[in-house]
């Protein structure tokens, strides 16, 4: 029997057990272009034969973690990102010219957009709106994050049967599954802050729905859910982030990457990375497209207003600029440290995807809020070689299985038990944020239980 | 030492020093440390300043605002590192400065002066980024332990001193009990104490005197000046009459009460996940009873009644803390009988918040200064007789407690700031990348 093929990050990303080695040889660039083959994800042809689950929160300590990272649903998420990756790779054409991948703020490019993914977007255009209805509070014994933005949540959450309506949604279990991961997107109502974990959430909102063929199989939707749909999403929380003043969840300060935001800097480093000539072809991990920015470019004020309307990376930098006063240099020293490398955008991007593997889908207190049920799957990938799975030094010195812990309100679509929570939320009057985070107006103990 | 004042002239000027004059440092300041009590006694006048956070420039905003060392007595409640650029510079000056001037500067441990919360929260990814190797960040990991937990101030006025301005129209006669100015010596708002036989709770309208075009301008007219609750209780009596005020960083214990208690822990280690160490630098004032559990995950929340109970008992009339982010830069709570300091302005680069730094000046009127000698080493000004004033008291049994009526607080001055320009700094080189990016 032939051993199942390597994963399609084979070659980009180390083994886990060797991620956590003190020098870089180990995964250094040495071994790059693997071709990147998906060969397991892909839409479903019949959706209604499924049977639907309720996703539920099951990574409760470092030995969860470590099998997290064998499960069919790390496999999905994985090369989903690297689906969407490769899809706004600029493309090199046969008459020799290259074609880049932009976004837009055009109104009449809307009717290029298949309809799936316009009306995705007409969907966040319905909770933007919702922002608008529910102003930020002004009330004494505030402290950072407002408490208003319970309310813009209890208001989304009663939307929610609207919302999969306007997507031409009627199947109640796909409903129930995706709107875990949808309501998982904004920001916990809890603790009034947003971070990687609940875009995470709403990666695999929109992974779930092209799972089930929503957005059939071509690159173009893929290349739409980018640059219009995750684009407008992020769009919608930066607004939230900046109404009800949202805090990082899990700022080092000035030493994280961006306080909120991952997945910008992974498909805005692919817009401007060495185009390739077709489909088949992998994401060249070195290397820039003729006539795009240099990275340094992150650090003049006014480059950065110019490429955020273009790209998603400038875009992310952009939003920096406009909450955060001092030097560039000062408050974001490791994307600027970034902006120094010299190989393009190839090798930023690569670099990207490895993080994004090892600090977000690699670390407890992110993932630990992920829910698993029939589209993102608690079980054990058997269909390609994960290779033996050395604990990480992060997951061997999380806390080891005692108790259950429970489940977060937020993750559940347990429309009693999210009810009675916002009613608790709107009785309690602290609105002192803390738990699972490390939020700037609180620290959070790392050895705390979340 | 002229070596000493070279470092300190060169950390003034947000370089960084050597990895070998840092390990000369840390020795000096640990011997330094090591001699001082778990509560350190400070004589008034003195400035309390909350977290700074690696804030380097706003740090020297606020020694431009508070005065310079050594002609401004300090104390700082801990969380110099993590979150921020220059945790190194700013430790390591605030260092220097302890070990040039150990009777202007008492530094007490915050929460964030731990290895394990320093490995999360920047202040070890910084010591990397600067030095390429974790020495440095490892040598003043062991000056955090010898830190102290505690200051108590002794000898604070009750009235507040004039200030050079004092344009405010005060009704003649009348106690100035908080004064709030800006960087440029200002004054913002003053509040009066009340006089005998108000109500505890009373409003406080008639006390507030606040200037139209002051900056503060969103003062509330009833409830003392920005995050402040109202003010202390009765008052007036001829002398000092304020009680001492406890330092800490974060709060009580349940583990605690009294100030001898936090004497005999052995606190020269690292910070503990729980126990009392871990709650004096954990913990939070909270519009609760009693106690409850922390969001945090470590030390507790502590009501209106923990504060009043404890207050009493160890002849406190204030409680000065830090560790919790508060827009207005200071926060009374609980009748004025527990503030939040917090001196970082413009946190994490956009909070918008102003910082604030506490001045307590010295009682002139001969009385209530206490003798003092607790053996501190360097520190001229000794401590308290037998340690704590449970010896000056005796214990004091529960309807003691109930019936002593709280200590009046001394006259508070309030400096707010705002974070230091941000025009002239270069950009520095590029660093090596993380390992993602090789």
């Amino acid at each position: 029997m032939e051993p199942p093929p390597p994963p399609p990050w084979d070659g980009i990303l180390p083994h886990r057990s060797e991620r956590n080695k003190s020098t870089s040889e180990e995964y250094s660039p040495s071994a790059i272009p693997t071709p990147i083959n998906f060969v397991n994800l892909k839409p479903w042809r019949k959706p209604h034969d499924h049977k639907f689950l309720l996703p539920k929160k099951l990574i409760n300590n470092g030995a969860d973690l470590t099998f997290f990272h064998t499960t069919e649903a790390y496999r999905d998420i994985m090369e989903f990102v690297m689906k969407l990756n490769h899809s706004v790779c600029p493309r090199l054409l046969s008459n020799g010219r290259v074609q880049t991948f932009v976004l837009s703020e055009d109104e009449e490019d809307e009717g290029k957009y298949c309809v799936q993914v316009r009306r995705v977007r007409e969907m966040l255009g319905k909770v933007e709106q919702v922002i608008e209805q529910v102003p930020a509070e002004d009330y004494a014994d505030r402290r950072f994050g407002n408490r208003a933005f319970r309310r813009f949540y209890e208001v989304v959450f009663g939307k929610r049967g609207e919302l999969f309506e306007g997507l031409g949604f009627n199947e109640e279990g796909a409903m129930a599954e995706l709107g875990v991961y949808l309501m998982g997107s904004w920001g916990s109502p809890e603790r009034l802050d947003y971070g990687t974990g609940h875009e995470l959430s709403f990666l695999a909102f929109v992974g779930g729905l092209w799972k089930l063929g929503y957005f059939g199989t071509g690159e173009v939707a893929l290349r739409q859910i980018v640059l219009v749909i995750i684009q407008r999403y992020l769009q919608v929380v930066r607004r939230l982030i900046l109404t009800y003043s949202l805090e990082p969840a899990g700022s080092h300060g000035v030493w994280g990457l961006d306080d909120h935001s991952f997945l910008p800097y992974i498909f805005g480093s692919a817009q401007y990375t060495k185009p390739i000539k077709d489909e088949d072809d992998p994401v060249p991990l070195e290397g820039s497209a003729p006539g795009t920015p240099k990275p340094s470019e992150v650090s003049n004020a006014a480059s950065v207003q110019n490429l955020r309307k273009e790209n998603m990376y400038f875009s992310a930098i952009g939003f920096i600029y406009d909450v955060k006063k001092g030097p560039f240099w000062e408050h974001s020293p490791t994307l600027y440290d970034i902006s120094g490398i010299s190989h393009g955008w190839g090798k930023i991007n690569k670099g990207m995807i490895k993080m994004y593997d090892a600090e977000v889908l690699g670390k407890l207190p992110v993932v630990q809020h992920f829910p698993f049920g029939s589209l993102w799957k608690w079980e054990q990938a058997t269909d390609i070689n994960m290779r033996p799975q050395g604990s990480t030094l992060h997951a061997a010195s999380q806390p080891v299985p005692t108790t259950i812990l429970p489940t977060r309100p937020y993750m559940t679509t347990d429309d009693e038990r999210v009810v009675k929570y916002i009613e608790q939320g709107r009785r309690s009057s602290d609105g002192v944020p803390g738990r699972a985070s490390n939020q700037y107006s609180i620290t959070k103990a790392p050895w705390a239980k979340d | 030492m002229s070596d000493l004042d070279r470092a300190i002239a060169q950390l003034r000027a947000c370089r960084p020093i050597p990895e070998t004059e840092v390990r000369e440092l840390c020795h000096k300041a640990r011997e330094l440390l090591i001699e001082e009590g778990n509560v350190v006694t400070v004589n008034a006048p003195v400035t309390i300043c909350g977290d700074i956070h690696g804030q380097f420039h706003d740090l020297m905003e606020l020694f431009r605002v508070g005065g310079d060392v050594p002609d401004t007595n300090y104390l700082f409640m801990g969380d110099f590192v993590d979150r921020g650029f220059y945790s190194l510079e700013s430790f390591l000056l605030l260092l220097c400065l302890k070990v040039r001037y150990p009777d202007r500067m008492t530094l007490i441990r915050g929460n964030h002066e731990s290895r394990q919360i320093t490995t999360v929260y920047g202040f070890y990814d910084e010591c990397l980024r600067k030095y390429g190797s974790a020495n440095v960040w490892r040598y003043c990991c062991d000056v955090f332990d010898y830190l102290a937990l505690g200051a108590i101030v002794l000898g604070a006025s009750y009235t507040l001193p004039a200030s050079p301005g004092r344009p405010l129209a005060t009704p003649p006669g009348a106690d100035v009990e908080i004064e709030v100015c800006n960087a440029d010596q200002q004054i913002i708002s003053q509040f009066l104490r009340k006089g005998r036989g108000d109500p505890p709770n009373g409003s406080m309208e008639n006390g507030v005197v606040q200037q139209s075009n002051g900056v503060s301008s969103s003062t509330p007219t009833n409830t003392g000046p920005p995050g402040s609750g109202a003010s202390g209780s009765s008052g007036g009596s001829l002398g000092n009459p304020a009680g001492a005020v406890l330092c800490v960083h974060g709060g009580l214990s349940p583990l605690i009460d009294s100030i001898d208690k936090i004497r005999l822990l052995d606190r020269k280690q690292e910070v503990p996940h729980e126990g009392a160490m871990c709650d004096l630098l954990w913990s939070d004032p909270d519009e609760i009873d009693g106690w409850g559990l922390s969001p945090r995950g470590a030390g507790f929340l502590f009501g209106a009644d923990i504060v009043k109970v404890f207050n009493q008992k160890n002849d406190l009339s204030l409680i000065a803390r830090a560790h919790q982010l508060v827009m207005e830069g200071f926060k009374e709570m609980f009748d004025a009988t527990i503030v939040t300091v917090w001196s970082a302005p413009n946190y994490c680069y956009r909070c918008g918040n102003v910082a604030a730094l506490l001045e307590l000046s010295e009682d002139d009127s001969g009385l209530g200064v206490l003798a003092r000698s607790n053996g501190d080493v360097n520190r001229s000004d000794g401590g308290f007789p037998g340690g704590g004033a449970g010896p000056l008291r005796g214990v004091l049994t529960e309807s003691e407690v109930d019936s002593k009526p709280l200590l009046p607080g001394p006259a508070r001055r309030y400096r707010v700031f705002m974070a230091a320009a941000q025009d002239s700094r270069g950009m520095p080189a590029k660093k090596p990348v993380a390992d993602y990016f090789l």
